[in-house]
């Protein structure tokens, strides 16, 4: 009598599939790193051609920030100049912006001042609603 | 005699078919998500600040200055009047390209001040300074 010879059934093993996805799985999540910037937003104004006409400033819509190299902060709104701590800038800045809201904020740096000192004014002047902001040093 | 019959017991067993879908759909979500970091730059200290705002990526140049006034675009260390020619060929491959500073908190503002001035010649005008989080 002949045996029939059982039939070798081929077939992919599915049981390490998940060992597989999980291995790789890992690897992602160890390599991702979510780059997100986050940072103060400002436009330049563009560089002088000799074309542009400069514009006067009034006193009354010039704020002057003067930033020494030592990161004090004497402000001049108005013809009044005063030293201001830094964590009074803010509160300062908004008073003066919502009275006046062509107020143009002159940001000065020394420099020999540390970057971050700007950051930190720059940083105050946009939390106190401040839109009208110009970059310059001495 | 009262038979009592021993109440079955409930499976408690874990289904563990489906934690394969699950492992591959965490998978494609991370292969989608992740960014492979094309430039190194050079190690910086940001610095801290409160009202920021998240920068588009996929129009941003970075600049990397560190304390030592070295600059770095694109992983090559740029001189301060080589800056303008850098960014002017950045604006013309994308027209809406913004600078990003990635700058350490103790650079002298002097050097940024003539980085600032370059990018104004060079009319990429819209400028981040990034900061971390304060807490």
């Amino acid at each position: 009598m002949l045996r029939r010879k059982r039939k070798d059934l081929g077939g992919i093993p599915t049981a390490s599939m998940s060992d597989v996805a999980f291995l790789l799985l890992v690897f992602f999540l160890s390599t991702t790193k979510f780059d997100i910037k986050k940072g103060l937003g400002i436009v330049l104004p563009a560089a002088s051609d000799g074309t542009q006409k400069k514009v006067r400033l009034k006193d009354d819509n010039l704020t002057k920030i003067w930033i020494d190299k030592d990161g004090k902060i004497t402000m001049k709104s108005g013809g009044e100049e005063r030293s201001v701590p830094i964590n009074e800038l803010q509160k300062t800045i908004h008073n003066i912006v919502t009275q006046n809201p062509d107020m143009v904020i002159s940001l000065k740096t020394d420099r020999k001042s540390k970057y971050q000192y700007m950051v930190q004014a720059l940083d105050k002047l946009q939390a106190a609603g401040a839109e009208k902001i110009s970059l310059s040093t001495n | 005699m009262a038979n009592i019959k021993k109440s079955a017991r409930p499976e408690t067993a874990i289904p563990t078919a489906s934690m394969s879908d699950i492992a591959f759909l965490l998978l494609l979500f991370f292969m989608v998500s992740t960014v492979f970091v094309r430039e190194k730059g050079i190690p910086v200290k940001m610095p801290k600040a409160a009202s920021i705002e998240k920068i588009p990526r996929n129009h941003s140049a970075t600049i990397y200055v560190n304390r030592g006034g070295m600059i770095s675009i694109d992983d090559f260390k740029v001189s301060i009047p080589d800056v303008k020619y850098v960014m002017q060929k950045k604006l013309a491959e994308d027209f809406n390209v913004l600078t990003c500073f990635r700058t350490d908190k103790d650079t002298s503002y002097g050097i940024m001040s003539d980085i600032l001035n370059q990018l104004r010649e060079a009319q990429t005008l819209r400028v981040y300074f990034e900061a971390k989080l304060k807490r």
